[in-house]
């Protein structure tokens, strides 16, 4: 039972080939709803977590306790002008708010998040190589990061756009090492090595506790994929006036502030499947959504505490990191990690 | 003297130390007052708002003279008041007003004191309270 059969099952009067294709369009568009609504809520929650942080009250005039707040906002950024520079490259400047956006909301749709009682497993693709697929789509926003910097002809936007390269250039290897050695680890276990979801039914243990190391450097790799303060060089609003979104306006901007929270929403989900034991939890198998969120939340809280905490690196001394350190740590953690795979078959 | 390099740690330590530091904050009571529905604690001896008896000034100027920066100005209010010939009363402009209470000090009379009052807020150009408004309650003066 999955949720996928459970909506085929309401739909499986239309006969088979209309029935799948009205159960993956529904399907799609709730989870296109809940994923938008679910990184309006992670504003919220940043907002009045910063808020308290600083000990101030944070937004509560607009609905109770400014839970509104936000489509109030959304509202706002809609009602703008949108105001386009005159020597812009049109396509790309259109584009690219649009791609970073889009590559976010296909990453959540990969991502399985484990089931509930009569719903039972939520997923909408169940892809056998769905972790290339993942860090693939994961790929896609940094395009658009890009296309925005350079599209703008702004002198800030493209230094922002060349920074956040340099960035994703320096972290994206060691990421990729460390999620090579949970698949590593994944296929002593099971034949399906490359789907989440074996992945994470298949664990002994979670593979935070197995890799310590594997979860220190794909948390960093998460962070500076979203692009956060201690690593947001691609923005660093001191200095470049908002880096690769300097030049846009209105609900353009929007979706680059969007794809920024829900890129910690979405790391924070993977962080939480490939290294806390995602869905697997004590008790009851029936709500593993539950445990996710849970584990999920955790790790938000640590991300936005990380980000308040923190000044930002300087670039050149991010670059170094990431590949005199983060690199290093990685391949070490996957020498670890088949180690531990042959000879103690964990 | 020279510049001494600063000592060696462990690297991600104070990293991890001021994480926990900011996390504290979390669980402190916010300090933001929300001012128009919960009003701000204002100790018992705070004085502000300046009043005054009409009854009592007998017009004698010293609290024009003594102000530090001219807030207090004689101002000339017909009324029937037997110990105030000259029937001059001071006026008061709140905007350049220091609160230093020499007024209150100097005033042979009493007349003129400072209250407890602190909520005297007002649009640009109308700090100025005239005699018969120094005179009122607060309340009275915002109609």
């Amino acid at each position: 039972m999955s949720l996928l059969s459970f909506t085929y099952g309401i739909f499986k009067v239309l006969g088979y080939d209309l029935a799948t294709f009205v159960t993956f369009l529904i399907d799609s568009i709730v989870f296109l709803l809940v994923a938008s609504v679910a990184v309006a809520g992670t504003i919220y929650f940043f907002r009045k977590y910063m808020a308290r942080v600083q000990l101030r009250i944070g937004p509560n005039r607009v609905g109770k306790f400014g839970t509104l707040q936000l489509i109030a906002d959304a509202f706002k950024l809609f009602g703008k002008e949108s105001i386009l520079p005159r020597l812009r490259d049109d396509l790309p400047y259109k584009v690219a708010p649009v791609l970073v956006f889009i590559g976010l909301l296909v990453a959540f749709s990969i991502l399985p998040y484990g089931s509930l009682y009569y719903i039972g497993d939520i997923f909408i693709s169940n892809s056998g190589v769905g972790i290339i697929l993942l860090f693939a789509v994961l790929a896609i926003m940094p395009i658009g990061e890009l296309l925005a910097g350079i599209s703008s002809h702004n002198k800030y936007s493209l230094i922002g756009a060349l920074r956040a390269v340099a960035k994703d250039i320096s972290f994206e290897v060691p990421m990729m090492l460390s999620v090579l050695a949970i698949v590593v680890m994944a296929s002593a276990r099971t034949t399906n090595s490359l789907n989440i979801s074996s992945v994470v039914t298949s664990e002994l243990l979670p593979y935070g506790i197995l890799e310590p190391l594997g979860l220190f450097v794909f948390f960093i790799s998460m962070i500076a994929r979203a692009s956060y303060t201690p690593f947001d060089m691609g923005e660093s609003e001191s200095e470049l006036v908002s880096g690769y979104s300097t030049e846009y306006t209105g609900m353009r901007f929007g979706l680059f502030y969007l794809g920024m929270f829900g890129t910690i929403l979405l790391g924070s989900f993977i962080v939480s499947l490939f290294y806390l034991g995602g869905y697997n939890g004590p008790y009851s198998s029936d709500i593993g959504l539950i445990y996710l969120l849970i584990k999920a939340v955790i790790v938000v809280v640590i991300s936005f505490t990380v980000w308040l905490a923190m000044p930002r690196i300087r670039i050149d001394k991010f670059v170094n990191f990431g590949w005199k350190y983060l690199l290093p740590i990685s391949v070490i953690n996957l020498v670890l990690a088949g180690f531990l795979t042959i000879y103690l078959g964990w | 003297m020279e510049v001494q390099e600063p000592k060696r740690r462990i690297p991600l330590v104070g990293t991890v130390e001021g994480v926990l530091t900011v996390f504290k904050h979390v669980l402190m009571k916010p300090v933001t007052v929300q001012y128009p529905e919960e009003k701000e604690y204002v100790p018992e001896r705070f004085r502000f708002r300046i009043f005054l008896n009409l009854d009592d000034c007998v017009g004698c100027t010293l609290c024009e003279q003594v102000c530090p920066n001219k807030s207090i100005k004689m101002e000339t209010v017909k009324r029937n008041n037997p110990r105030n010939k000259r029937m001059i009363y001071p006026d008061v402009n709140f905007g350049t007003c220091t609160v230093c209470r020499n007024c209150q000090e100097i005033c042979p009379t009493d007349a003129i004191y400072l209250t407890h009052v602190f909520e005297t807020s007002r649009t640009k150009n109308s700090f100025l309270y005239s005699p018969e408004e120094l005179a009122m309650p607060e309340e009275e003066v915002k109609k």
